[in-house]
């Protein structure tokens, strides 16, 4: 087992590793030049040329390259030829021109918001998943069953964007239930009427998707059991319907859902970019996609690397998990 | 069974990811970000009405994630520019808060006693400070701040973005150090601001303090300098007389020092960010004639997501009833808030606003790469102007243009002809192929095949249809180049990058057509996409420039403007209309003419 980890790590690392390096690949082969972008308008040669040397763009990209990861582990500065040069302390991620700030500072003040929007929103579609999946699988082909599917393949089908949207019209602008969502400094601890009532209407958006994919998954698993003659053992055996459902079916069940629902809830940490653009939520989503229409390279980098580590963690400990939920699963 | 399905998850995952970030990437256009203006006219500042009340917070809702640039030596968009020199960054001359374009196009003095004292030549010029002026700290607000926030524009290693008219006016030889090696040779001039100080009496000789007197020597006339002046020169503490307000150098932008009526209290950049300026309690109101500091607060909030901002402003509910709008009205909007594209709907008469926006939209020709000017003289006869104005939004659009000086510009504007008789017959406004063949068979050669470059959006698509479609009438065979928004000039800046021609923009820095035609067609301004050096125009731009009698400036720029349309350096296609609108209780709302803004310095919120 201690093999095995080691062995995981060591390929994340890698992983990482190519990660970050295709990303100054394919940064460096963009027709765009970013020392253009930041010239203002106000432009000549001679500014470009200037601008390129103060991006540390005139130097081959390998070498770029080496410098970020160097940054990482020992610091970074910036303007080194100038008379003002600015220091990144390790772990250095980079430091954005275009909004004068560190990448770890951005990364660290946008994680929260995303943190608590992606928990929120797992913890609703998974509670929902899991509770309306097994109500449809012990009413099979009853009411409550085609209930349950019908409003599965209805939340199935609408984009998020599409929810969030409708959510904000009537909810916020026209029934007006809830105020506009404002994510403030100090949420949730600071004023937590306030953060529940600022993400109440993402959770739901995030959730209705993804709850109507695990109402599905959960009721074709416990439905898959149900057939196994272990189950009809139980049954035979006289064992409380309950028991049979938690103990031995759900469990058994639940590792297809276990490996979903890791990985979902790592692609949220990542980042939910409709649902915290259409919130104006300040998460890693919205940071996301400001860097990459802004041809931001550091702050593109700072969070392919970090979402890329969330994914690639959670795909380690979703294996691990496996093996606990699923005793005949075995790693190695 | 764990190997295959943890790798489809991952596949989806990585899948998904992407497709939303190539989403995301078509979905926003750029256009350049500069200033505006129009005629000068009589002094007429608007008193205070009746209605007017100090108090309260106005919003701001922006769809953008972060300003530009706050920096007084790096701010550049119109738009920015009046808003933070509305609040807290002043300057040595300023404009007229009216909604009358001629007068509020006037120059008035701001943190200088008048609009400046100019020698005969027009070579050096002077401003004499105000009594009372103050930094956010309490401490007094002297030349030498001037001097030093001047100075800051030569430190272009750190200092970048912004305006660079002090780099090109103020008279300091030219960086000697040429050796691209040699990492001093990023300087443009001898003198490399104030952080390295290297040539620091070259610029003490060419400004230079006396008592509250700031003196500018200039390398050569420039009649128009007391209007320079709004752009790049407001001042910054100098550490030497205030040591507590530090010059943070290249973060300065997050947190620049206030000598306006409010100052910054928190500036978080982002979707979901907000900027929020409280009122700076140092500033005196008898220093300043031109803000009236009505609210007690303005609070920015960005990325705003622009459907939901439109919906927000029109319910105008709570704090939204003291919003006002950082952009435009979405087109699917524009009948619920107008009636026509002049004419707001009723309920929103008091709230809407529909004027001239900065810009001048053109499409640049590379005359590089289409040297014959018969060539270029076809493309822009065969385009079809009325069907790109009409694809943009009709009336709402604006109205055909004529050459790249605006009619806001008021006397610096003349019609150039070029749709009436400037090549011999008038063009409809629907193109005339036929005509255009005929300039193409007059040429001498045949007609290259061209690529048109657009910074891609939804509406741009179609435009790009409309272009290879009339053109392709004429037998000129154009293929459309899409670019990501974010990348577009720095692709069609680049010489070999960019194609034979190319959407572009252009609004001026003051209202005078100097700061139009030496940018777009000679090398001075930095947006000469059309590659134009021919050297009879370039002499007589320069001649232009010096030209220290208005009237007799202004008519050289409307030769110059007809003589640029006549070769078709460009094409230009439309003036642009802009229509914006605030809440119910945030007044006045109109399109102030000198940065196509909010009057910023005037608003307030009613009960």
């Amino acid at each position: 087992m201690a093999g095995y980890v080691v062995r995981r790590v060591l390929g994340m690392v890698l992983l990482l590793f190519l990660l970050t390096l295709t990303v100054f690949v394919l940064f460096s082969l963009m027709p765009a030049d970013p020392a253009r972008l930041t010239c203002g308008k106000a432009c000549s040669p001679a500014i470009i040329e200037n601008n390129r040397h103060r991006l540390e763009l005139d130097i081959p990209p390998i070498e770029q390259y080496q410098r970020f990861v160097a940054g990482i582990f020992v610091g970074r500065t910036y303007l080194k030829d100038t008379a003002r040069p600015l220091e990144c302390e390790a772990p250095c991620l980079g430091y954005s021109f275009l909004r004068n700030q560190e990448v770890l500072a951005m990364i660290t003040k946008a994680a929260p918001v995303t943190f608590w929007l992606a928990i929120g929103g797992f913890v609703t579609w998974m509670v929902i998943g899991l509770v309306f999946g097994v109500v449809a699988a012990l009413k099979r082909g009853r009411w409550q069953d085609r209930t349950v599917m019908g409003i599965a393949l209805v939340g199935y089908s609408l984009p998020s964007f599409f929810i969030g949207l409708v959510l904000f019209f009537f909810v916020v602008l026209i029934w007006h239930l809830l105020p506009i969502p404002q994510w403030t400094s100090g949420m949730p601890f600071a004023n937590p009427g306030k953060f529940f009532q600022t993400m109440l209407l993402p959770w739901i958006t995030i959730a209705t998707l993804n709850a109507a994919f695990y109402m599905r998954l959960t009721r074709n698993q416990v439905l898959e059991v149900f057939g196994e003659d272990y189950v009809r053992t139980a049954r035979a055996k006289g064992l409380p319907e309950r028991i049979v459902v938690v103990k031995h079916a759900l469990r058994a069940g639940l590792t297809p859902i276990v490996t979903a629902a890791g990985l979902d809830l790592a692609y949220l940490l990542g980042g939910a970019i409709i649902t915290e653009n259409i919130f104006n939520l300040p998460g890693l989503g919205s940071l996301a996609i400001g860097s990459v229409l802004a041809s931001d390279l550091p702050l593109i980098t700072g969070i392919t690397l970090v979402a890329a580590a969330l994914i690639i963690v959670a795909n380690l400990v979703v294996d691990l998990l496996y093996a606990v939920v699923d005793p005949r699963v075995r790693v190695g | 069974m764990l190997r295959t399905d943890a790798w489809l998850r991952r596949a989806l995952a990585i899948g998904v990811s992407f497709g939303l970030i190539v989403a995301a990437c078509g979905g926003t256009e750029t256009t350049p970000s500069p200033t505006a203006a129009t005629t000068p006219g009589p002094d007429d500042t608007p008193a205070p009405t009746e209605e007017a009340k100090t108090g309260g917070t106005i919003y701001m809702l922006t769809q953008a994630e972060e300003f530009d640039d706050i920096d007084p030596q790096r701010a550049y968009t119109g738009e920015d520019l009046a808003f933070f020199g509305a609040t807290i960054m002043r300057s040595l001359t300023s404009y007229i808060y009216t909604d009358d374009d001629a007068v509020a196009n006037t120059l008035q003095p701001d943190l200088a006693t008048d609009t400046g004292q100019a020698n005969d030549e027009a070579t050096e010029w002077s401003f004499t400070l105000r009594d009372g002026l103050t930094w956010e700290d309490g401490s007094e607000l002297v030349c030498e701040d001037v001097k030093y926030g001047v100075s800051r524009t030569y430190a272009n290693d750190i200092i970048v973005n912004g305006p660079t008219y002090a780099i090109q006016y103020i008279d300091i030889p030219d960086n000697p150090v040429t050796d691209e090696a040699d990492p001093n040779s990023v300087f443009l001039k001898a003198y490399y601001g104030p952080y390295d100080g290297t040539g620091q009496e070259l610029f003490d000789e060419a400004v230079s303090c006396d008592g509250k007197t700031i003196t500018f020597k200039l390398n050569q006339p420039v009649a128009d300098f007391n209007y320079t002046v709004t752009l790049g020169f407001s001042p910054v503490p100098d550490p030497a007389i205030h040591p507590d307000l530090e010059d943070t150098g290249e973060q300065y932008t997050l947190r620049p020092w206030s000598n306006g009526p409010y100052k910054i209290d928190e500036y978080t950049q982002g979707n979901g960010g907000h900027l929020t300026l409280i009122r700076n309690e140092a500033w005196d109101p008898a220093s300043d004639p031109v803000r009236k500091a009505y609210p007690d607060k303005w609070q920015v909030d960005f990325g705003i997501d622009a459907k939901v901002m439109d919906q927000r402003i029109i319910a105008s509910e709570g704090d939204d009833a003291f919003a006002i709008q950082y952009g435009s009205v979405q087109p699917e909007n524009l009948s619920t808030v107008f009636a026509d594209p002049e004419t707001p709907n009723p309920d929103f008469a008091t709230r809407a606003t529909s004027d001239f926006d900065p810009f001048a939209r053109y499409y640049w020709i590379d005359t590089n790469k289409i040297s014959n000017v018969k060539h270029r003289q076809a493309m822009a006869v065969a385009l079809d102007r009325d069907a790109i104005r009409a694809n943009l939004g009709g009336d709402y659009a604006g109205a055909l243009g004529d050459g790249v000086i605006k009619p806001n510009l008021g006397d610096q504007y003349a019609p150039t002809g070029m749709w009436t008789d400037l090549f011999g017959q008038a063009i409809p406004d629907t193109g005339d192929p036929e005509f255009a063949k005929q300039l193409i068979a007059d040429s001498g050669e045949p007609m290259p095949a061209l690529t048109w470059d657009y910074p891609q959006t939804a509406v741009r698509d179609q435009e790009a249809a409309i272009v290879v479609a009339s053109l392709g009438l004429a037998g000129i065979t154009v293929t459309a180049n899409p670019i990501p928004p974010g990348q577009y000039y720095g692709i069609v800046f680049d010489d070999e990058a960019a194609h034979e021609f190319g959407w572009a923009g252009w609004g001026p820095d003051w209202p005078n057509a100097s700061t139009v035609i030496p940018p777009l067609f000679t090398d001075k301004g930095g947006w000469n996409l059309s590659r134009v050096h021919d050297e009879d125009f370039v002499d007589a731009v320069q001649e232009a420039i010096a030209e220290l009698d208005h009237d007799a400036q202004a008519e050289m720029w409307h030769e110059l403007n007809t003589l640029a349309m006549e070769r078709v350096y460009v094409i230009p296609t439309t003036f642009g209309l802009s229509q914006t609108f605030g809440g119910t209780k945030v007044q006045p709302l109109y399109q102030w003419a000198p940065y196509g803004s909010w009057p910023y310095a005037e608003m307030y919120v009613t009960p």
